[in-house]
């Protein structure tokens, strides 16, 4: 037996909404990753939101990353993952991905890992960064966003009660080098999800679900046979209210849906996550989590499809009067300094107490040579600040922040999520930020990922 | 060291500053080295040692990366040559370095020369790509040159009550004097508004404060004080010499303790120099300064760290008209480094010879009158590295 035992979601800061993309678009809304963020910004974004909530990863054994957007091939993503949110080191790492039911997989998977006694807190991170063809994002339901959980041996917000996979052969759409490729809908649908369903639903018994959570687009085409199964529409099924607010996140939504779920019902959900076969997860909550809402404020709208663009460019960063340029980056740098790097740790003089980010053989303030290592904060107030307009980027000018962090120490970075220099991104002296780990820059070799600062709006 | 200097500049020579694309960097060194050694009225093979100031071979047209840089173009063999580099302050340092020489005895006779060659890579390609592409990948990441200075500006605004347009009349007043300067890179003089409207390159400092980056070069001729020659030479006199690094490249962005409204370096280094020269008073005992307006903001807050004023008062001598030519204490009536340009290695050279033109009475039009004692300021790196030399026409 297996608990959902606590869970962090990230969605970007940034929407666009259909009538944005597209003329005749309605008032959906797009979650839009920003253009330094990519899914492992993302994932580990929704893993701080985890540790947010007082949980101690030290006990985690496993990770099991979900993606169909993997930014390296031939490189496990979870184990590059568990390096940057410092876990444990050498534990189990997997990656799952081809599919959009791969979140779940990873989830189903977990449970099994948990169930076997072999491990006793797997780590569950799913997130995917898509955009449809240039032209038909108005018609598509796409967004970007990432969900990151622990399943444990120990108790928690939700005990999975029930895990079950159905396969099926039949594919309503995918992808085959490059090119998406849709059947018939009048075969495939039925061939594919109606059927598939009918297996699902023969082993459900309405009486048991308080919460019915159908993670598909097609879910309208079985309205009939779920009530002839006895199922109340109107109390049982589970509207999807994420995809009005955020868009179809992927991987990752099967997951956000479960969430959903915890935070909404008190009682036993059903999950059936369809995408060529279906995953079906049954939970009982026996208290509802914090709303969803409450990490999901301060979005901003993008004002225009030109903007869109640039985002979607994700790191090509050409700035004004610039060429294409391959900035110096270095893995072993990356690694000889990541406890600075990634791990935000500093050095605390033993005599004066002053916090310093980077390493020196002795204080500059009291010339002490004693230093203890501090791990610093990633919340601060400006210290000073500038915009740069001649370097490099998609939506110059750079902000250069500097910060002091609370607790001591002090980082001078980029400030991010700025594209647009209005009243709620310009950054001044005295002002609250956090900081957040976003791509430096990209080059053809790898991304590089620090951290950068965003305002705190209070 | 606490004695004053015992060291003469007995020749000076300085090219044109500018885009010159008709000139080498060989041929900035000829035209510089030689001007200096007729100057000084000595043969080539009088020199006995030389150092050579340049700052950024890499990102200039590699050369300048050895002393011999120095000794092929001036065909100025078989002596030992050292290339000096130390950012901004690389110049100073060539100056240092030979008067310490000299002192040692090491040598009786030295050339210090400073020359860069910028202008044939494009911008992309020069200063601004040693921050962009070339540095630390992370730290400091999205600044360039000027915005390493535009913080201090901001927070300089934030506590001290200085207002933009008392930043932007710094760079009004030096384009002024730059306009007497026939060997300034810029020799065009500019309004308030125009300063403040010029396209901005790191909030709140503009085009217009910042100064450009330039070809050019500069050498002078250096003797022990005791080897003048009264019937030869016409001699400025190093009185002292201060260089201090006080901070790093990367330290005063991640130094909780650091303020941001001054620098150290130029403090040390004018404590070192002034007491050296017995400059207890400096706004009472000097009569010119050459500072390092690499960023308008810069010369403001060199004020105060050379003790033109105290602390938190420099607005006041913009706003007095205190340091312009004419003033009490004239800056860069050379045109500064906004007017004349930035030839990083030649810069502090350039100053030293601006000095001494002033102190021989040899300044034409910008002439500060009566002039006795001079000095110069260098600061390099993020704020890190300063130099202060200070010169007098009496021994």
């Amino acid at each position: 037996m297996a608990f959902i035992k606590s869970y962090g979601v990230y969605f970007p800061s940034f929407t666009i909404a259909d009538n944005v993309l597209h003329p005749k678009g309605r008032a959906n809304k797009h979650s839009i990753a920003y253009v330094d963020e990519d899914i492992i910004t993302l994932a580990y974004a929704a893993i701080e939101v985890l540790k947010s909530k007082s949980n101690n990863l030290e006990s985690v054994d496993a990770i099991i990353f979900a993606t169909t957007t993997p930014v390296f091939k031939e490189r496990y993503h979870a184990s590059y993952l568990a390096d940057l949110a410092d876990l444990p080191k050498g534990i189990t790492a997997l990656d799952l991905g081809t599919t959009n039911r791969a979140g779940t997989d990873a989830l189903i998977l977990a449970d099994t890992m948990i169930s076997s006694g072999k491990h006793a807190n797997v780590l569950v991170v799913a997130t995917d960064i898509s955009f449809p063809s240039i032209g038909k994002e108005a018609r598509t339901l796409f967004g970007h966003g990432a969900v990151a959980m622990i399943v444990s041996k120990d108790n928690g917000i939700a005990e999975i009660v029930n895990t079950a996979s159905y396969s099926e052969a039949v594919a309503e759409e995918f992808v085959y080098k490059g090119e998406r490729t849709r059947y018939d809908p009048r075969f495939a649908r039925t061939a594919g999800f109606k059927s598939n369903m009918k297996t699902v639903l023969s082993n459900l018994t309405p009486e048991d679900v308080d919460s019915l959570v159908i993670n598909s687009a097609y879910v309208k085409l079985i309205l009939k046979t779920l009530k002839t199964q006895g199922f109340d529409l109107q109390k049982q099924l589970a509207p999807d209210t994420l995809i009005p607010e955020y868009g179809f996140c992927g991987v990752a939504h099967g997951l956000l849906r479960l969430v959903s779920a915890m935070e909404n019902v008190h009682g036993t959900s059903v999950l059936i996550d369809y995408n060529n076969g279906s995953n079906v997860i049954a939970i009982n909550v026996a208290e509802k989590a914090q709303a969803l809402s409450s990490e999901t404020k301060d979005r901003k709208s993008i004002n225009s499809y030109q903007d869109y663009l640039t985002i979607r460019k994700q790191g090509n960063f050409e700035g004004k009067g610039y060429k294409r340029i391959e900035m110096f980056s270095s893995e072993m740098i990356q690694e000889r300094e990541k406890d600075q790097l990634k791990y935000l740790k500093g050095f605390e003089c033993r005599g004066c107490k002053t916090v310093y980010y980077m390493k020196s053989a002795r204080c500059n303030h009291c010339k002490g040579t004693e230093f203890v290592e501090k791990q610093l904060s990633k919340t601060g107030t400006v210290y000073s600040r500038t915009s740069e307009h001649y370097f490099p980027g998609s939506f110059p000018p750079i902000n250069m922040i500097v910060v002091d962090l609370d607790g001591g120490g002090r980082i001078t970075v980029q400030q991010t999520d700025d594209m647009y220099q209005d009243e709620k991104s310009i950054i001044n002296i005295g002002d609250r930020v956090s900081l957040v780990l976003r791509k430096m820059m990209e080059n053809d070799a790898k991304p590089n990922y620090f951290f950068k600062c965003r305002i705190v709006n209070t | 060291m606490k004695e004053r200097r015992n060291i003469a500049i007995i020749g000076t020579g300085v090219t044109k500053f500018g885009e010159l694309f008709e000139h080498s960097y060989d041929d900035l060194v000829r035209e510089a080295g030689l001007a200096a050694i007729r100057d000084a009225g000595i043969a080539m093979d009088e020199v006995q040692a030389a150092w050579l100031s340049t700052a950024f071979p890499e990102i200039g047209v590699f050369k300048g990366r050895s002393g011999m840089d120095l000794s092929e173009p001036l065909n100025l063999y078989d002596i030992p040559v050292t290339r000096v580099s130390n950012f901004c302050a690389s110049g100073a340092d060539a100056i240092r370095n030979a008067a310490n020489a000299l002192e040692a005895g090491e040598c009786d006779v030295a050339m210090a020369l400073g020359v860069e060659k910028l202008r044939d890579r494009s911008p992309q390609d020069s200063i601004v790509k040693m921050m962009v592409e070339l540095s630390h990948p992370y730290y400091q990441k999205g600044f360039t040159a000027a915005g390493t200075f535009a913080v201090y500006a901001n927070r300089m605004m934030h506590e001290y009550g200085v207002t933009r347009e008392d930043i932007a009349n710094i760079s009004v007043k030096n384009h002024y004097h730059g306009t007497l300067n026939e060997k300034a890179h810029h020799r065009v003089a500019c309004s308030l508004d125009q300063v403040l409207s010029s396209p901005m390159v790191a909030d709140p400092l503009t085009v217009m404060d910042s100064c450009p980056t330039t070809d050019g070069a500069a050498c002078v001729i250096m003797v022990r004080a005791d080897d003048v020659d009264p019937t030869r030479h016409d001699p400025v006199y190093i009185h002292g010499v201060g260089l201090s690094i006080s901070t790093g490249w990367d330290l005063p962005f991640f130094d909780p303790h650091h303020d941001f409204l001054s620098f150290k370096a130029t403090q040390n280094a004018a404590n070192m120099a002034y007491t050296q020269a017995g400059i207890t008073n400096p706004m009472d005992q000097i009569d010119l300064v050459e500072v390092h307006d690499c960023f308008s903001i810069v010369e403001m807050l060199t004020y105060e760290d050379l003790g033109l004023c105290k602390k938190g008062e420099a607005k006041e001598l913009i706003r007095g008209k205190a340091t312009m030519l004419g003033g009490e204490t004239p800056v860069n009536v050379s045109g500064g480094l906004l007017s004349c340009g930035h030839p990083v290695g030649a810069t502090g050279v350039r100053m030293v010879v601006e000095v001494a033109a002033h102190l021989r009475g040899r300044a034409g039009d910008r002439q500060v009158e009566g002039a006795t004692t001079g000095v110069t300021h260098n600061i390099g790196g993020p704020g890190a590295i300063a130099s202060v030399i200070v010169l007098s026409n009496e021994n």
